[in-house]
């Protein structure tokens, strides 16, 4: 399964790379994978239905629990059938669809093969974490397609708010599956759902998958990125947002029904947000005059209708979502495809421009017709099968039927806009003139009217449709049921409910327009799209502005903070917990006290001298006091080193200081944190010293390391003074350490004060060779990319 | 064998005498850093295969045991950090190479260049196999040097303005460093890191505390942890793409390690750990937003890079071994990725001319051999799945939702919305720079100084080294099942600490 | 020839130039021969001219007393450093091969280069890296010498730390001059 899958990708990345000749068989070729795929499916129908999936397994990473598992079930069995069939049959039409070969027609066609192979993966998934890895791949395959080559503003909008809706969700619902599986001790779906977990952990997690499910597949309030992904080509947006992609929300509740089904509160919230949804969709389709946005925004509402479906959990429901998923995958595409026509052949899709298609494209209308009777759910479609079941399963009384209320007000405005769309697309208004069409190639009407005669074919035959889904059913619900999918129940509720729906629908469409009127007078509630760009528009403003506040540029902010952080980190730490000092001696010998005062006072100098070379020197005297109290102290090597050094500093500053200004440059509002600037400094300093005296006391007993020094300094290292053997001995790598650091640094010194004598000979350096090498070289060859697209 | 520990180390400082002394010959000096290069990438695996089949490869210099002597240790994590940080150095020398040879020619060299990156790359190796917190302060003196000397080389006064920022700050951090060395020594008497752990346990507690937060302050400077990280988006976007890349991929992350390495072998604490979760948690959401602010490339890779070193300290503050797992795996991806990133930022700005944004154009068209350079690291940062970035950010959040605390629970939330800006940031770049309309290159601004722009010529050194360093990215998501395996004994060895001691104070001169 | 002024003609950059031949072959020793216009301290002049020597024998000892006494090859070389800057303020530009010998980066890398070869001597005699040994032999007048080998580490700390220091003076020092000298030479 993995190789199927992959050999998707594989030819994917070949057609990307093929010459642009061959563009015309593209089509024809990348349509191959999908086919093996769904051939290999169909080979397998058989055991599947029988109980025993065929199943592959691949590890990843053990250690995270990364592995790829793949299981053929009903359930992947009815996807691969929607996601391989209608691939194939969309790969086919868009050899028609875009008809001069160019770059965008080869970018299409590897996308589109790319993203269907990632979609068989993901229906094919049997662990959490593999379906994750595919979720995401659809993500970004559907980023790239929506965006074709970002030439229009609308495209890359939408292309980068459908990624962003469906990436937040993605990653939400990666939380929840890391959740699930941490909680549960596995993240193979097949075994969590033998052995359902529950618990707190889980009810966080199921609100967690909920959200990326909702994302996925366009609910309420996340439903605004699918009518604004409409700008993509029509094949793209019938294949990822009708057939497949968008139904892997749905997909995935279907798929976590067993193993959710300790979580009591997963079909009411599905239901809840499904209903929602498809009110909202439906009433939208009755305002749209562009046909894709009118079919875009009754897909949203198809999509809530199964999601409240895949939430219920019973047997009945689950048959009903079974059958309207093949029967939404047959017909949205068939719609689509054949909007993709009309748009071709006269160019344009607002209803309000078209008019007499219906006689002048007769098979095209036919085949649209059939497709509307499977959505609006007239007999003996396969809609109106589902339908059927989908009545049957909220039969009842209370929330049931509630949501049995809800979902036939949402299939009469299904039938509202369906016919809306119909009449708007094909009938022949009143006063208007006919629109001009160019006659349709027979290759590119083929396969919506493949897909429009399953609309057909799977209703009629029923009891095939009926035991796939029962097999599904079955084990979705983990009971079975006695209710079977079938074109006659008798004279019962459902079919009460379908002929009302099918009436009050077509009253709705023939008063649509008074409708709009009453409407457009309403004041607008809140709206989505709205909100997203609100959002964005906050989030925008947020980043500008904690970074502007934060990122001042000035370094002296920058050193106080991190004076600051030591300060409050550490030193609230000391300060809190620390016991007084024993035997604290003000000085070991008289003389440090006046050598500490020098230092003092210079210090308090050297923040008051105005001119340079007088703090110079006050440094200088800093560094001479230190070295009298190393004196002092007993280390002479040390204060010799102190001392030399120390002159050579001086010396160093001494030479710069003849290129700068005699005084310091102090602008006004530097003098004003000059105050700061000190107290922050003196504290630094008193903290440093406290913390000396603090870890210096900690300890009784003298370094066990300074005693094996003097021990070994004279056998090991025939040295009696043991500074010497320390730095040259001992520790003799840390002094070949400093001795690059010097070698480094006068490198660099030297580097930056000669450079800017060397700057103007590169430059004329680099424009001689410049000169020189474009002669010389062709224009293209091996720095050529530019221009080969 | 345990002499191949100093190799890293000795084997660079040699050759980069050598370079400095050949250095009118342009071809010698390139031919000795890469073969340098090379050996030590050879060396480094081979480390890492002894450490992992027979444990730390301990070297005493000098024939002195610790803690009177400096020994250097290659234990797992270091020699896992220390290959792919060699691996990373070598194709962005490939990448200068190709760079120099496009604008002045095969013939011209610049005599500092090569001594002086060699001589970084000895200081990264002993700031990752040192045993002794001095040393490790000379390993970042190393370090530090050389690249304030590569980051205000040849290139004008307004950017030398901006590499002194960053001089400074880590001057002044490096002072820090100093300063708590000599308390560290004033407290415990010894500065070996093996010796500091045993020694740390017969102090009062309130001075051990200090001393882990001063030492978390101090590295926390180093790897651009916020509060303390304003210095790097002011100074890394304004040095040539190379020099970005490397210190990018290296520098920070040598932080890191020192932190990690630091904390965890020297001081003891529970699992979850509030003060490091709620910086990681700062560190992640101020880069994020810095990156979305931002319309110049390199600052807003340079904002990413801030942000991504807050996931890294997440799984610090997890503090147990799945998240030091984590930690690994994230290290060892985002060096690759940054560097990469940072690679191809360079091709970018050589195509269109300039680094602002709103300035470039379809890219795509123009080269789509770039657009998927850019791609593949740009996915793999944002974690997309199935790279490397999300395999790292898989354990990362496993480690979070694992160890069960309040803190933890809401850093993990804080992860998954980094992951998410950091995706937008990522798509914004694509959708500004390589989708719309083609735009048409702009003049160089400033050819006195060593960044070219606008002038559409790559060498094939520079695409190909490019080239390499995606494939490595696309090799650590591949390998990610035995990767993930010593990353977690690196952990364990990490949290225990027992054979790391046992081989630098027990054993004698090790292997 | 000695004079308040150069003679005509005389160039204003260092090169070789024409002298007679009982003049001193240091050009900065000559006494009235100032290559910029400038004031001259004949006192600093001459204190630098008698120190000079002794200062450079003191740095010697400091590098080889350093493993017994206070010195060692730190101290040594900036000793011998201060010599060269002491030269530097009284005499004016080093930078010409007259006077020094050898470039200062070609001393900073043969000091690096030493360092790093004692360190690793001892490894193909079977010893550790950077191990140090002693040696003791008798010379015939002098008695017992005892030479320990991180003496040799002390000489290449020694060589590099008076590269860095003539670096610096030939970078700050003589590199500021032509800097300013330029600015008002009005020369690009």
């Amino acid at each position: 399964m993995l190789a199927l899958v992959v050999s998707h990708l594989l030819v994917a990345l070949v057609l990307s790379l093929v010459s642009m000749r061959h563009s015309r068989a593209i089509y024809p070729v990348a349509a191959l994978p999908p086919t093996a795929a769904l051939c290999w499916a169909l080979a397998h129908a058989d055991s599947v239905l029988a109980g025993s999936p065929p199943v592959t397994r691949m590890n990843w990473s053990a250690t995270l629990g990364l592995e790829f598992a793949f299981r053929l079930d009903t359930l992947a069995l009815v996807m691969t059938l929607l996601v391989s069939g209608i691939g194939v049959l969309v790969l086919l039409y868009c050899r028609w669809y875009f008809g001069t070969p160019s770059g965008d027609a080869k970018r299409s066609a590897s996308l589109l093969l790319a993203f269907a192979g990632v979609m068989f993966g993901l229906v094919l998934a049997d662990d959490l974490l593999t379906l994750y890895v595919f979720w995401e791949l659809t993500t970004i395959c559907s980023f790239l397609l929506v965006g074709q080559s970002g030439v229009s503003r609308e495209s890359r909008r939408a292309s980068l708010q459908a990624l962003l809706v469906t990436t937040l969700g993605g990653l939400v619902m990666l939380l929840g599956f890391i959740v699930l599986g941490e909680s549960s001790g596995t993240y193979r779906i097949s075994e969590l759902a033998a052995d359902p977990p529950d618990g707190a952990a889980v009810a966080v997690a199921t609100g967690l998958i909920l959200v990326g499910a909702f994302t996925k597949s366009a609910q309420v309030p996340f439903h605004n990125w699918l009518p604004a992904a409409m700008v993509a080509p029509t094949p793209i947006s019938a294949y990822l947002h009708a057939a497949s992609m968008v139904k892997a929300g749905v997909f995935l509740v279907a798929r976590l029904t067993p193993v959710l089904s300790e979580v009591s509160y997963l079909p009411v919230v599905t239901a809840v947000f499904g209903l929602v949804t498809m009110f909202l969709g439906g009433w939208r389709a009755l305002r749209e005059h562009d046909l894709k946005l009118l079919l875009a925004y009754g897909t949203v509402s198809q999509l809530g209708f199964l999601m409240v479906l895949a939430g219920s959990g019973s047997y009945t429901g689950e048959l009903a979502l079974a059958g309207m998923l093949l029967a939404h995958g047959a017909f949205k595409a068939t719609l689509f495809l054949v909007i993709g026509i009309v748009d071709h052949q006269t160019g344009t899709r607002d209803i309000r421009e078209l008019s007499g298609l219906g006689r002048r494209m007769p098979w095209v209308t036919s085949v649209a017709v059939l497709a509307a009777m499977s959505m609006a759910g007239v007999p003996p479609t396969i809609g109106f099968v589902a339908k059927e079941a989908a009545f049957e399963t909220y039969l009842g009384t209370g929330a049931v039927a509630a949501v049995e209320a809800g979902i036939v007000a949402g299939s009469v405005l299904t039938v509202a806009y369906t016919a809306r769309l119909l009449f708007g697309c094909f009938a022949s208004k009143r006063g208007a003139v006919p629109t001009e069409a160019h006659p349709v190639p027979a290759g590119m009407l083929l396969p919506p009217a493949v897909t429009a005669l399953a609309c057909l074919v799977l209703g009629v035959a029923y009891p095939l449709t009926d035991e796939l889904a029962a097999t599904y059913a079955e084990r979705a619900a983990g009971s079975s049921g006695e209710y079977h999918l079938g074109l006659w129940h008798g004279f019962n509720q459902p079919l009460v409910f379908s002929a009302v729906t099918l009436f009050a629908g077509l009253t709705l469409a023939a008063h649509n327009a008074r409708l709009n009127l009453l409407r457009s007078r309403l004041p607008r509630p809140l709206d989505a799209q709205r909100g997203y760009e609100r959002i964005m528009g906050s989030l925008e403003r947020l980043a500008v502005g904690v970074t502007g506040r934060v990122q001042v540029g000035s370094l002296p902010t920058y050193l106080g903070i991190i004076l600051l952080a030591v300060l409050v980190v550490p030193g609230s730490v000391l300060l809190m917990r620390v016991t007084p000092i024993e035997q604290l001696r003000w000085w070991d010998n008289v003389l440090q006290l006046p050598l500490a005062l020098v230092i003092l006072v210079a210090a308090a100098g050297v923040v008051r001298a105005t001119r340079r070379i007088t703090a110079v020197l006050l440094v200088g005297v800093i560094g001479y006091g230190i070295g009298g109290m190393f004196i002092v102290g007993g280390g002479p090597d040390l204060a010799l080193t102190q001392f030399l050094v120390e002159t050579l500093t001086l010396i160093a500053f001494v030479l710069v200081l003849r290129r700068l200004p005699a005084r310091f440059t102090e602008t006004p509002s530097a003098r004003r944190v000059r105050l700061p600037k000190v107290l922050v400094s003196l504290a630094g300093g008193v903290f440093v010293g406290f913390a000396a005296l603090i870890f210096s006391s900690a300890r009784d007993t003298p370094s066990r390391v300074s005693a094996e020094y003097l021990e070994h300094a004279e056998e090991g290292t025939s040295a009696t003074n043991v500074v010497n053997a320390i730095i040259v001995d001992f520790r003799a790598f840390d002094t070949v350490g400093e001795l690059s650091v010097l070698a480094v640094t006068a490198t660099g010194v030297a580097s930056l004060v000669l450079s800017s004598r060397s700057a103007r000979r590169r430059k004329h350096a680099r424009s001689d060779w410049r000169q020189l090498s474009a002669t010389a070289r062709p224009t293209a060859g091996e720095h050529g990319e530019r221009g080969s697209a | 064998m345990s002499e191949l520990v100093a190799v890293p180390v000795l084997l660079p400082l040699g050759a980069a005498g050598l370079s400095m002394a050949f250095g009118r010959f342009a071809d010698v000096q390139r031919w000795l850093g890469l073969l340098v290069l090379g050996v030590i990438v050879v060396d480094a695996a081979v480390l890492l295969y002894f450490a992992d089949v027979h444990g730390p490869l301990v070297l005493h210099l000098g024939g002195w045991a610790a803690p009177v002597g400096i020994a250097l240790v290659a234990d797992r994590l270091a020699a896992l950090l220390l290959l792919i940080s060699v691996i990373v150095m070598f194709a962005v020398l490939l990448y200068s190479i190709g760079q120099r040879i496009t604008d002045y020619g095969r013939g011209t060299a610049s005599t500092t260049f090569h001594p002086i990156y060699l001589v970084l790359c000895s200081g990264v190796s002993l700031a990752y196999l040192t045993g002794d917190l001095f040393n490790l302060f000379v390993a970042f003196e190393i370090m530090l040097a050389s690249s304030y000397v590569l980051i205000t080389r040849r290139t004008t006064a307004n950017r030398v303005r901006a590499g002194m920022t960053y001089t400074i700050v880590s001057l002044s951090s490096s002072v820090l460093f100093l300063t708590m060395i000599g308390l560290v020594y004033a407290a415990t008497g010894t500065v070996n890191l093996a010796d500091l752990a045993l020694e740390m346990g017969e102090l009062p507690p309130a001075p051990v505390r200090a001393l882990a937060l001063l030492m978390v302050i101090v590295f926390g400077v180093k790897s651009a942890m916020v509060p303390l990280h304003f210095w790097l988006p002011d100074s890394y976007p304004n040095a040539p793409a190379p020099i970005t890349a490397i210190f990018a991929a290296l520098l920070t992350k040598v932080g890191i390690y020192a932190m990690i390495r630091t904390q965890i072998l020297v001081f003891e604490r529970e699992p979850s750990w509030p003060l490091m979760l709620t910086l990681a948690m700062a560190t992640m959401i101020v880069g994020a937003l810095g990156a979305l602010a931002q319309n110049d490339l390199n600052r807003m890779l340079s904002f990413l890079l801030v942000s991504h070193i807050g996931f890294m300290l997440f799984g610090l503050g997890v503090y147990d071994i799945a998240g030091l797992t984590g930690v690994i795996l994230y290290i060892v991806h985002h060096i690759t990725v940054q560097a990469t990133l940072f690679l191809v930022s360079g091709l970018i700005t050589r195509y269109t001319g300039t680094v602002a944004l709103s300035r470039m154009g379809g890219l795509a068209k123009i080269s789509p051999l770039v657009a998927v350079l850019f791609a593949v690291p740009a996915l793999s940062l944002a974690g997309v799945p199935p790279f490397s970035g999300f395999v790292a950010k898989l354990a990362l959040l496993r480690a979070g939702v694992g160890v069960g605390t309040v803190w933890a629970q809401v850093a993990t939330a804080v992860v998954v919305l980094t992951s998410l800006l950091t995706l937008y940031a990522v798509a914004r770049v694509w959708s500004r720079a390589f989708w719309g309309q083609v735009r048409e290159p702009e003049g160089d601004p400033d050819p006195s100084d060593e960044l070219v722009v606008g002038t559409g010529d790559t060498s094939r050194g520079m695409v190909h080294a490019t080239g390499v360093l995606v494939l490595s990215t696309v090799l650590v998501a591949v390998l990610a099942g035995p990767l993930a395996e010593v990353s977690q004994r690196a952990a364990t060895d990490l949290i225990t600490g027992e054979a790391y001691r046992a081989a630098v104070l027990g054993g004698g001169s090790g292997g | 020839m000695t004079g308040a002024e150069p003679p005509e003609g005389w160039p204003n950059t260092g090169e070789r130039t024409w002298f007679r031949s009982d003049a001193p072959a240091e050009r900065w020793l000559l006494s009235g021969y100032s290559r910029d216009s400038r004031e001259r301290t004949i006192l600093l002049e001459l204190i630098a001219r008698v120190v000079f020597p002794t200062v450079l024998v003191f740095s010697l000892y400091l590098l080889f007393a350093g493993h017994y006494r206070s010195g060692g090859g730190f101290s040594g070389g900036l000793v011998a450093g201060q010599a060269f800057v002491l030269r530097y303020l009284a005499g004016g530009r080093l930078d010409d091969s007259s006077t020094v010998s050898m470039r200062p980066p070609v001393l900073i890398g043969t000091g690096l280069t030493i360092a790093v070869i004692t360190g690793l001597v001892p490894v193909p005699f079977g010893g550790v890296v950077l191990e140090s040994a002693s040696f003791t032999f008798a010379v015939p007048v002098l008695g017992e010498i005892k030479i320990v080998s991180s003496l040799f580490l002390d000489v290449g700390v020694y060589l590099l730390i008076i590269g860095v220091v003539l670096d610096l003076l030939r970078t700050l020092g003589s590199g500021i001059e032509a800097d300013i000298a330029e600015r008002e030479g009005g020369r690009r």
